[in-house]
């Protein structure tokens, strides 16, 4: 009887396997085969991930696996840390962990059938193949990991392919830069994770998540002047959970680390679809879930504000883009911004809910997108689109739903997620009112709200401009076809994106999971060796219990913190129902007025906004905006700019100084060497050569005459035999 | 009256022989030497045929003829060095596509 655990495993070797296939004998396969292959692994993954999902729903109350008893976790001992201590490497498997698994083997299945059409005339068509199954594996492997260092070799190979994706048309000079900007700016995060764990294995020698959130569980409820946690301080705790932060922040492209997402659109769109919206750019807020409990109120805060930043800016942005994957590469960081923000309000719940059902609508926008842009022969530009509903109608269709769901219509699973957190924003506002904190807290519900209207607005304007009205590019709209193997994974994700939500019980299944974990670590099965110091939860940092009414009650209870939220049962429905009705009157119709606003506006294709162009504050805001604010010249001139000094300063050093020494030494050496070779030559060689040349001379001297040459010898035989002859006469005359 | 005297016949041979050396040493074309050749050897057929007559003329009864026997053999002999040298010539063409001596330089040293 294969456990869940075990399936896992097997859907994580999968991928991985082919992968090692297709690299070795994919060229040898040929074009449908390798791609063939490649599917069918994920499939064989997605299938073991759903199975074991079921196995998971389904287990007796007494089974160790599973909902009812708590995680699958498994750790082995690796690094010795000196004394007791050693790094661990393990899994930690819980129903977040088993919705994850879910989610990227189905998406990844519906990429790979998509690949197959969209791929079908790609020269490495399965080099393609092998990398998304290497990318498949990394992702698996992310979040099956136990320890944040494990977690940490993983998110550096998902990195790996994604560089490796976004530069697969390398031939492209712009693609190569993008994968290059991407992989740097990746790093630049990275390095805030690496002291992050460096710091929790300096203190603590260990990296063990649910270790870390039983020693440091009680971060989420400290006071700055709280005595250490779990031997931290305050500060420390803090700095820890940003450098952790600062990770996610490259990783999910969060500003200021955002710029790579909309250069990575170089890829191609398969790629967008499953890795820079779907999975990979979620890792960031998956490990801001994993490390939840670590994170201190301050730094939730700057979270909050990160998030809360990059939502309205890619919203913003996305607002006027043209070219369709920009848009959507936009529009995916703003979502990833919900989720950071729900992150940084305590909202874990609401942040991997819209993880999972952003990853089925976003990727099936983007394979929607696709399809488009495969139809009409990678033009990307909306300007050369229009009118495609009547060339594409099942992708239209398919693409449609994708817009409704991202505009939070009720039904359809991106409303259940977004209106989560949004809910919980209110009632972060409204705890931060009643605790008379600064009104700038509401602005943590405001903005997001807001942004919800020009979320539905953006991405209907997208639809509009793509599918209705005339043709703008009469050829490419003659030319433009769909085929079954683009449409059929866009129909498959535009199911999930509608079900995706309460309807499969996917935000119930995430709750399993903050249970799972404190019953897990109430059970002292964690670790003998270090005595719990208050474990606060997940689930304990919501808005309603915020940091000071949580203290002062910690304080009071000291002991009881399981069940902490037991006295507060009659207030917390209260805060709740309040924000819940405020979520109700300010964002549930922002779906209709985003796109009612957009239909009106993209009727008639682009006329509307090139009349409002010509008023020049509103051609100035859309310029700013089609420039994403300038960041990136900013950044080039503040970090290229300065770099290349840098680098023009090295190599103006190493030329004259570095290399002025190495060429001196060199002079001398010759210098020196001349003189040996002088005396070599005019001494040595000279009697070498002398013997040698002497033998050449006279060797010289003998052949010059046996030339071969007929007459030469005729001739100096006559004059030979005339001057014998002359001897002899003159002889016998006297 | 003039008479011809041996010494005129001399003169013509030497003539005709520095004739023919001198086109043995200037001439490249090997047709050219093998006639020097020719010439040369008709010189010294010349003189032959000639000292017989004015020095050993014999009697008219008996006349001794060693000379022009001599000179008879040297035109068969250089007819039949004539043929060799012309086989020679004919494969020396055939690996140069020339005549010229002047060519024949393979085993120089």
């Amino acid at each position: 009887m294969p456990t869940p655990a075990l399936l896992l495993l097997l859907a994580t070797l999968l991928p991985l396997i082919s992968a090692g296939l297709l690299m070795g004998l994919g060229k040898r396969m040929g074009r449908p085969l390798a791609g063939v292959v490649g599917t069918v692994f994920i499939a064989g993954s997605m299938t073991a991930s759903l199975v074991a999902m079921a196995m998971w729903l389904n287990v007796p109350p007494d089974s160790p696996y599973g909902s009812g008893q708590g995680p699958v976790v498994q750790f082995l001992r690796w690094l010795p840390m000196g004394g007791e201590s050693y790094l661990d490497v393990g899994v930690y498997i819980d129903s977040l962990t088993i919705a994850m698994f879910a989610t990227i083997t189905t998406v990844a299945t519906f990429v790979h059938i998509f690949s197959l059409g969209y791929m079908a005339d790609d020269a490495r068509f399965h080099r393609f193949f092998a990398y998304l199954g290497l990318f498949c594996f990394s992702m698996l492997g992310l979040i099956t990991a136990g320890t944040l260092l494990q977690m940490f070799v993983f998110w550096e190979l998902v990195g790996l392919c994604s560089y490796l994706l976004i530069g697969f048309w390398y031939e492209r000079k712009s693609a190569s830069n993008a994968a290059m900007k991407a992989f740097i700016m990746n790093r630049v995060g990275d390095v805030g994770f690496l002291v992050g764990i460096g710091l929790l294995v300096y203190h603590l020698c260990h990296t063990s998540l649910p270790l870390l959130w039983m020693q440091l569980g009680g971060a989420g409820t400290m006071a700055p002047t709280d005595a250490a946690a779990g031997g931290f301080s305050y500060l420390t705790l803090t700095i820890i959970g940003l450098c952790l932060f600062l990770g996610a922040v490259g990783k999910s492209a969060q500003i200021p680390l955002h710029t790579w997402l909309a250069d990575a659109m170089e890829g191609p769109t398969p790629v967008s679809a499953l890795i820079h919206s779907a999975t990979m750019v979620a890792a960031g807020v998956y490990l801001m879930a994993r490390v939840f409990p670590m994170l201190t109120p301050d730094a939730k805060l700057v979270i909050a504000i990160v998030g809360v930043t990059t939502l309205t800016f890619g919203a913003l942005v996305a607002l006027v883009q043209n070219d369709i994957k920009r848009v959507l590469a936009y529009s995916t960081m703003s979502q990833l911004g919900y989720m950071i923000l729900a992150i940084g309000i305590g909202s874990w719940v609401g942040a991997l809910f819209h993880l999972v059902t952003h990853a089925f609508f976003k990727s099936l926008l983007f394979l929607g997108a696709g399809s488009v842009i495969h139809a009409m022969h990678h033009e990307q530009d909306m300007r050369q689109y229009g009118g495609l509903s009547r060339r594409l109608p099942i992708t239209s269709l398919a693409f449609a739903i994708g817009v409704i769901a991202i505009a939070g219509t009720p039904f359809f699973s991106g409303y259940y997620s977004k209106s989560m957190i949004l809910t919980h924003a209110a009632a972060y506002g409204i705890a931060a009112e009643g605790e008379g904190r600064a009104w700038a807290n509401w602005l943590l519900f405001i903005l997001p709200t807001a942004v919800a209207f020009l979320t539905a607005f953006y991405m209907a304007r997208c639809w509009m401009l793509t599918f209705a009205g005339r043709p703008r590019n009469v050829r490419l709209y003659n030319d433009a076809q769909e085929s079954w193997v683009i449409y059929t994974p866009l129909l498959g994700l535009a199911m999930m994106s509608i079900i995706a939500g309460p309807h499969i019980g996917v935000g119930h299944f995430l709750n399993g999971s903050i249970r799972e974990a404190t019953r897990y670590i109430e059970s002292g099965r964690v670790a003998p060796l270090a005595p719990p110091a208050r474990f606060a939860g997940f689930d304990s940092h919501w808005p309603v219990v915020l940091p000071t009414d949580l203290r002062t009650r910690g304080n009071a209870e000291s002991n009881a913190i399981p069940e902490a939220d037991q006295p507060e049962t009659d207030t917390v429905p209260d805060t709740l129902e309040v924000a819940a009705a405020l979520e109700h009157l300010w964002a549930y119709w922002a779906f209709a007025v985003g796109i009612g606003l957009a239909i009106a506006v993209y009727f008639r294709g682009y006329a509307l906004t090139q009349h409002l162009a010509r008023i020049a504050p509103v051609r100035h805001a859309m310029t700013f905006l089609e420039n994403a604010f300038y960041i990136d010249r900013l950044y080039r001139a503040i970090f290229v700019s300065v770099a290349r000094t840098v680098a023009f300063l090295c190599s103006a050093f190493d030329k004259y100084v570095v290399d002025g020494v190495v060429n001196g030494v060199a002079g001398l050496t010759r210098h020196l060497s001349t003189l040996a070779g002088l005396a070599d030559r005019y001494l040595v060689d000279r009697a070498v050569t002398g013997a040698g040349e002497a033998a050449l001379n006279i060797g010289a001297a003998v052949r010059a005459p046996q030339a071969g040459r007929i007459r030469l010898y005729v001739t100096a035989l006559l004059l030979l035999a005339t001057f014998a002859l002359a001897i002899a006469v003159y002889l016998i005359g006297t | 009256m003039l008479t011809i005297t041996l010494t005129h016949y001399l003169v013509l041979a030497a003539t005709i022989f520095a004739a023919g050396v001198l086109t043995i040493m200037l001439k490249r074309n090997a047709i050219g030497i093998l006639m020097g050749v020719e010439l040369v050897l008709n010189a010294a057929n010349i003189n032959l045929v000639a000292f017989n007559y004015f020095q050993h003329p014999g009697t008219p009864a008996q006349p001794l003829l060693t000379g022009q026997i001599f000179a008879i053999f040297i035109i068969v002999i250089a007819a039949a060095e004539a043929a060799v040298a012309l086989a020679i010539f004919l494969n020396f063409y055939n690996n140069f596509a020339t005549v010229d001596v002047e060519r024949a330089t393979e085993m120089r040293g």
